[in-house]
């Protein structure tokens, strides 16, 4: 079908650089989305893709065609809106039947391909309903088969499950990702909420102050991220400032910490007394009376300075050397008082190192 | 303790309470009631039946009721009266209709600018309201005058002309100043619907490949079909109902039912033939609103 590359990307509203130099490659049948907080450009670039803002500079490709000079109706693009915009004074049929219009489809093979559709979102025999007369994941729903009806060779979605409760939120998030994978169509999702990502995506691409900071698959981006803010916004972690001492013959590196040396693996090149961060994940830490004193862990002495009890998880905040504190989330039947000294261990493998 | 509330509320629900308790809201209601009682509805009342009286020619009517005032309205030799009722409404469809075209555009942009003069452009869509309407009447009459208007006697100072142009005291004079001075009344309404019309609806309409004349005509115009119902009425009731404009503008060349009904009234003394013409216009007028919110009511499906 068709593939995706933006090169240089650039969108200026007056002096702010909303969008600032994007290079993106989106391949055929993939769904990768744009994650980052409210304001980073994520929008601002699917509308560019979409042809609702001009960019300033760059060039946006589908296959070998560069679409910025074309106007957003001859893109053949399906786009689903964080309100659905649906049409409120067409019925559900007419709303699907209005972008088969305007590309000339005849009548019966409209009503070929609406009830098609119908049935791929399992919204059958809701035909001459208005959307004031639907529920919202029914809308939600009428909103994506109006953008698939039409085959678009890209199909974009702006946030589509933000009006939805959480219970049908997580039930969508699948619903979009069976699909996505059944249609086959090249999709970019734009969302702020990391879970929805991991779910849904191929590739996720981080965003912040309009730049990428990172793109990988949904493993990947947790627990390599390359940069603070990556970090920090997607999940959990536990910070620990660090400088680079040595490497540690195996590729990894070992740092000096206010918690004393730490091992961390990390696959590119550092330099002997530079500045890091060290990025541990509180779910990563085991918690243990004695010091197991293993080769491939690293282990701290600790104190338990606060718990609480999240069903699934025992949370710790446990009180290290130096006034480090250290979050952690361990096993829910683990039971340590507060005041109880132990070791706080975590492989190297899950030690993570971000550059400064 | 806690069993107290729920016997209030069913007292309430079950209406045991007096009828006036239960509706204490409708008591707001009152002021408006008054004034309309008294400033409206026995004045119309009152013309009524002042239109069934008797004519006379040395009083203001003639003792006993009959529908003679009726019978010469309708039935009139060369149909002087429908005629004039006719090209009323004529009068009122054909300036709603220019209002509506001339106001839609300026609605649409206002509705949807982001520009900093918005509120400045607001500004000028009310500016006419701030003026009385006699004041703009006159200085229409200042650009259109058929001798020394400004326009005639530019024309004429460059040979453009001869004699003059004849701008008022016609009706395209009256035409002029009543879509000048009831557009607002068209551009308001037509401005709020477009409001509240989602801007992500004409993207959807694009996305899914409709051109900027597409979405106009399929999304925006049948969305803002409201605001256009509630404009067009309102123009065409203050059109078919203005006296003071007409009469201005183009004096008696120009007869409407409102001219006509004074004229009756102030010159002929006919105050029953007068209730009369009155009263034909005002049903009339509401007849045909009437029937156009019926009709133009089957487009407006699920829109809230």
């Amino acid at each position: 079908m068709t593939k995706l590359s933006i090169n240089g990307l650039v969108k200026r509203f007056g002096d702010v650089a909303a969008v600032d130099s994007i290079d993106l490659e989106i391949n055929d049948h993939e769904l990768i989305s744009l994650l980052g907080p409210s304001g980073c450009g994520k929008t601002t670039t699917l509308r560019c893709i979409a042809g609702f803002e001009t960019p300033t500079a760059g060039n946006i490709l589908f296959d070998t065609t560069d679409v910025v000079r074309l106007d957003p109706e001859k893109r053949n693009i399906g786009m689903v809106f964080q309100n659905y915009a649906l049409f409120p004074h067409m019925t559900v049929h007419e709303n699907l039947a209005f972008g088969l219009e305007m590309r000339g489809v005849t009548k019966t093979e409209m009503d070929g391909s609406i009830g098609k559709v119908l049935d791929t979102v399992q919204l059958t025999g809701l035909n001459d309903r208005y959307p004031n007369q639907l529920s919202g994941g029914q809308q939600q729903r009428v909103a994506l088969a109006r953008a698939l009806v039409i085959e678009p060779s890209i199909l974009l979605l702006d946030e589509p499950l933000a009006n939805l409760d959480a219970k049908l939120r997580e039930e969508m998030r699948f619903f979009i990702r069976h699909l996505q994978k059944r249609v086959g169509i090249t999709t970019v999702y734009v969302t702020h909420d990391q879970a929805e990502a991991m779910v849904i995506s191929d590739r996720i691409v981080v965003m912040f102050d309009g730049r990428i900071h990172q793109i990988g698959g949904p493993r990947d981006i947790y627990s390599r991220p390359v940069s603070r803010e990556v970090a920090d916004f997607i999940g959990l972690s536990n910070f620990i400032a660090a400088h680079v001492a040595s490497g540690d013959g195996n590729g990894g590196y070992v740092l000096d910490s206010p918690l004393g040396q730490l091992r961390c693996a990390y696959a590119e090149s550092l330099d002997d007394g530079q500045a890091a961060t060290i990025m541990v994940r509180p779910e990563a830490i085991r918690l243990e009376p004695a010091n197991p004193a293993a080769s491939s862990s690293n282990s701290v002495p600790g104190k338990v300075l606060e718990r609480f009890f999240l069903g699934n998880i025992q949370g710790y905040k446990i009180s290290c050397e130096n006034d480090t504190v250290l979050q952690v989330q361990a096993e829910p039947w683990t039971d340590f008082a507060v005041g109880d000294p132990l070791w706080c261990v975590f492989d190297v493998e899950k030690t993570w190192i971000i550059r400064d | 303790m806690t069993t107290i509330t729920p016997i209030v509320d069913d007292a309430r629900e079950k209406g045991t309470g007096s009828w006036l308790r239960d509706n204490r809201t409708l008591l707001l209601l009152l002021p408006t009631l008054g004034l309309f009682l008294a400033f409206l509805l026995i004045p119309y009342l009152n013309m009524i039946v002042m239109s069934f009286r008797n004519p006379s020619t040395s009083q203001v009517f003639a003792p006993g009721f009959s529908a003679v005032n009726y019978i010469e309205a309708f039935f009139d030799e060369d149909l002087y009266y429908l005629q004039i009722l006719w090209d009323t409404m004529i009068f009122g469809a054909g300036t709603t209709f220019l209002c509506l075209i001339i106001g839609y555009p300026v609605a649409y942009h206002l509705a949807r600018t982001k520009s900093r003069y918005q509120s400045l452009l607001y500004a000028f869509v009310l500016s006419p309201l701030l003026v009385g309407v006699v004041v703009r009447c006159y200085g229409w009459i200042i650009i259109l005058a058929n001798q020394d208007g400004l326009i005639n006697m530019t024309l004429r100072k460059y040979g453009v002309i001869e004699t003059f142009i004849p701008l008022m005291y016609n009706t395209f004079g009256v035409g002029l100043g009543l879509v000048h001075i009831f557009l607002p009344f068209m551009i308001l309404p037509l401005l709020g619907a477009i409001q509240s019309i989602d801007p992500a609806l004409e993207e959807a309409a694009q996305s899914l490949g409709a051109s900027r004349t597409k979405t106009m005509t399929r999304v925006v115009f049948p969305l803002s079909l409201p605001g256009v119902q509630a404009g067009t009425v309102l123009v065409f009731v203050l059109t078919i109902s203005s006296y003071v404009i007409p009469i201005l503008l183009g004096g008696l060349n120009v007869m409407i039912m409102s001219t006509l009904v004074v004229q009756q009234l102030i010159d002929a003394m006919l105050w029953p033939f007068g209730a009369a013409l009155a009263f034909i216009l005002s049903v009339t007028g509401a007849a045909a609103v009437y029937f156009y919110l019926k009709f133009t009511s089957r487009f407006m499906k699920g829109i809230a």
